[in-house]
């Protein structure tokens, strides 16, 4: 069954900002389109209105040649389109199975559910992933606690579920590890035989060249290109997103050689760390060291972070520029000069509705009196505002007005604005576009000259790789492989990502 | 391994049977348990009600004002000497009008989108004023056969509204069972997520107060067939009663997690501890606050019994 959509000249706008002016895309069956483009350029945008979450305001859309209008989610998903949301579309209460299912559960005579089928079903597509994910991982598991990376995978078969002929995935891989990455290419490919039409939308340059067969590229809502992946450099698809300036990804920097880090003080020191998912970590920060932290995703990383922080309870020894300290309280942590910038932008780092003003200074009110001298905060603000070079209309627009890349930069200069010694970052790049990520890294490289110190968690390898000074690999809850200097390469950190030990590398 | 959680309320309901019992020696008597299920029983219709919209992440601030409506409206339409064929009709009329008062709330709060507790509350004054519209002062009523009636019958020995009940719970099951109480629990659980995944989140709020509607409407009918005359305010203490019953039975005022059987014995756990305040003798201008500390004490032991947990590790 062959199916093709085709998206004319959209346009969408919110308000008086335009989030598509003239955007365009083909797909046919049995191909994988890569739609490609930096963040805020309407790839989010343009997959919700073939999906019919959000309804455009111009131009066509065209599924087999006919021209198609969907006014709800329920119309596309009738003609056979679904989609795996970026920010998923789960509900945490209920079960893996009540969410797959959801709207096209499996039904009984008389309207009643049928939990045999319905169980029996899940765990079919359960199985699709299975040997990636937690064994633990069943039909009646609710989705509420899961971590993120098999919430993904339930947001993945929930689109699968309903055999649809166009399947979107939007930054579906953004919280998967290697192997749930490899295993979803695997499935893609399946599906591609099955004659199904693909929409692949990543910030993964290597993951686009591995799985896309064609690209299109959206720059500032509108299509600046299109065409045949192999054959096509990264750099090339790189110069169409980026307008006119090619962003390389790896900073310019001069990182410390081993020997240097040495004679430096050590800012922070872990000794033997215990915490839930965490077994006994120890490790040292000196100042000015950009130390990276990676390993597959739910090795532990999170929680190492947040036990750091006082927000998890944990054991063992902590050292701070010398002087000891066990933080039970987040606050404490804050006193003594750490900062922990969360991933979940959305949920754990900003007030959506609220000010990028407010946003800014919430940890830092205290500072600025009673009543509140405003006029010194708003300075104090667009300081950093401009200092992160902040793309904003005014610093009294809602932070949920910001693109992914600016928003992140609002969470770190929330944290910046305290003047922490020690900066913390949990995957701060997820769905970041390249652009963004290039200035962010300047950013790190510019706070470490400065003589901060940065732990940074991150699940992209060629972060890691192109910008810090050493690299701890975390499995399993420990730390087993650092890599510095000539043995930091992409190789030995995906070796070491999948458990390979230090002597079986060096 | 699964661990099994007794759900708090039920630990409340051994602990207030207990306590009846060694106040009350003839609290398990089918009669006794009859007298005191017939006066929760409007108490129970409406918390059920009210535990549907809560579920869906609403709430229903006008359901004790439906019950007014409902109560003045039979009480004049039916009177001391109506026939039966009358109170039939005056009782489905009761239900459809309730189901028409809840149209009205889903209305404003699906399809315009405002405050559900801003908008109840201010629909509740709308049917409250309406209600003594209709019976300005108490008065009217029903033949005693019916009350009688409503008191007194317990086929197969057990209490007239332990069926109500059990038809309650069988409908919820039901509704439980299809794909509507999957709706009810995504809508409730993550608007945006089941308007994405393609659920009808409009159609399913709106109906949520339908069934409230309905369902305080069936409480208006037992109210009356208890007291047997009008009151155009006598539902108005069922609203925060019926909200704190769902609380207490185990349903999230945020939505998603819940049900309707944790509200039933909620609304059952809050008569019964009126009953010990009550039969200890304490002193009638205490029993308002002995009565109010219990249950803030219950709303509140959730909470506490985790700080205590979490002081511990």
């Amino acid at each position: 069954m062959s199916v093709s959509l085709s998206a004319r000249n959209i346009a969408k706008r919110y308000g008086a900002t335009v989030a598509l002016a003239d955007a365009s895309l083909d797909v046919h069956a049995g191909e994988v389109l890569a739609l490609i483009g930096a963040n805020g350029s309407g790839k989010s945008t343009l997959s919700k209105i073939i999906n019919g979450v959000v309804v455009l305001d111009g131009g066509q859309l065209r599924l087999d040649d006919q021209v198609v209008e969907f006014a709800s989610p329920y119309a596309a998903k009738r003609m056979g389109i679904a989609t795996v949301f970026q920010e998923l579309s789960l509900v945490p209460q209920l079960t893996v199975a009540e969410n797959i299912w959801l709207t096209h559960e499996p039904l009984k005579r008389g309207g009643l559910i049928n939990k045999q089928t319905l169980r029996h079903k899940t765990e079919e597509l359960l199985d699709l992933f299975a040997g990636t994910v937690s064994s633990k991982l069943e039909p009646d598991t609710p989705v509420g606690p899961l971590p993120p990376d098999e919430k993904q995978i339930i947001e993945i078969l929930k689109a699968i579920s309903v055999e649809p002929r166009v399947l979107i995935l939007d930054e579906a891989t953004a919280s998967l590890d290697n192997r749930q990455v490899q295993r979803l290419f695997e499935l893609v490919t399946q599906w591609k035989l099955q004659g199904k039409a693909i929409v692949f939308v990543s910030h993964r340059m290597e993951e686009i060249f591995q799985i896309g067969d064609r690209y299109s590229v959206l720059r500032n809502g509108t299509s600046v290109g299109e065409g045949v992946l192999s054959g096509t450099t990264r750099n090339e698809l790189v110069a169409l997103m980026v307008q006119g300036a090619t962003a390389g990804n790896v900073v310019a920097r001069t990182r410390p050689t081993a020997e240097e880090l040495a004679a430096r003080n050590v800012q922070l020191a872990v000794t033997d760390l215990q915490a839930a998912g965490v077994h006994g970590v120890t490790f040292q920060l000196h100042a000015g060291e950009l130390l990276g932290l990676g390993g597959l995703r739910g090795q532990g990383q999170h929680q190492l972070l947040l036990a750091m922080f006082g927000a998890l309870p944990s054991t063992g020894e902590l050292t701070i520029d010398g002087a000891p300290g066990h933080f039970t309280h987040p606050r404490q942590a804050m006193q003594r000069g750490l900062a922990l910038v969360p991933g979940e932008r959305g949920s754990e780092g900003l007030l959506l509705r609220r000010s990028i003003l407010e946003n800014f200074l919430i940890p830092s009110w205290r500072d600025f009196g009673f009543p509140l001298r405003m006029r010194k905060a708003r300075e104090v603000a667009a300081n950093m505002a401009r200092s992160l070079s902040l793309k904003m209309g005014g610093l009294d627009d809602p932070v949920s007005s910001l693109s992914g890349g600016n928003a992140q930069k609002v969470v770190i200069g929330k944290w910046l604005l305290r003047d922490p010694h020690v900066l913390m970052l949990d995957d701060p790049t997820k769905g970041i576009d390249v652009g963004a990520k290039a200035e962010f890294y300047k950013l790190l490289a510019r706070l470490c000259d400065e003589g901060k110190s940065v732990l940074l968690y991150s699940s992209d390898d060629e972060e890691l790789i192109g910008l810090c000074d050493r690299v701890l690999v975390m499995h399993d809850g420990n730390i087993r492989v650092e890599l510095a200097g000539a043995a930091l390469t992409k190789s030995h950190l995906v070796a070491a990502s999948l458990g390979a030990t230090q002597e079986e590398l060096v | 391994m699964r661990q099994i959680r007794v759900p708090f309320v039920l630990w409340l309901f051994i602990v207030a049977i207990l306590v009846n019992l060694f106040l009350q020696p003839n609290f398990l008597l089918p009669v006794t348990i009859n007298n005191n299920l017939r006066v929760l029983l409007p108490l129970i219709l409406v918390a059920a009600g009210q535990a549907v919209v809560i579920l869906a992440g609403g709430i229903d601030i006008s359901a004790g004002a439906i019950v007014s409506i409902v109560n003045a409206f039979l009480a004049t339409r039916i009177g001391l000497n109506g026939d039966p064929g009358t109170a039939a009709l005056m009782m489905a009329l009761a239900l459809l009008a309730g189901m028409a008062f809840g149209a009205i709330n889903g209305f404003f709060v699906a399809i315009l989108r405002l405050q559900p507790i801003i908008t109840t509350y201010a629909t509740s004054f709308l049917f409250a004023g309406l209600a003594l519209l209709i019976l300005p002062n108490p008065g009217g009523g029903m033949p005693s056969s019916f009350t009688k009636f409503y008191h007194d019958t317990m086929p197969l020995g057990l209490p007239l509204a332990f069926y109500v009940i059990a038809l309650v719970m069988l409908a919820w099951y039901g509704l439980r069972q299809a794909r509507y109480g999957r709706y009810l629990f995504a809508v409730g659980g993550k608007a945006d997520a089941a308007f994405q995944t393609g659920v009808p989140v409009s159609t399913i709020q709106f109906s949520t107060y339908v069934i409230s509607g309905l369902m305080s409407a069936f409480g208006g009918i037992a109210m009356t067939l208890l007291t047997g005359s009008g009151n155009a305010q006598i539902g108005d203490p069922l609203t925060l009663s019926a909200i704190t019953a769902v609380v207490i039975g185990g349903t999230a005022l945020r939505g998603g997690t819940g049900g309707i059987g944790g509200a039933i014995i909620g609304a059952i756990v809050l008569g019964l501890f009126r009953n010990i305040v009550s039969f200890a003798n304490i002193a009638t201008w205490w029993q308002t606050f002995v009565n109010a500390a219990i249950i803030v004490l219950a709303l509140a032991m959730p909470g506490l019994i985790r700080l205590l947990r979490r002081g511990s590790t």
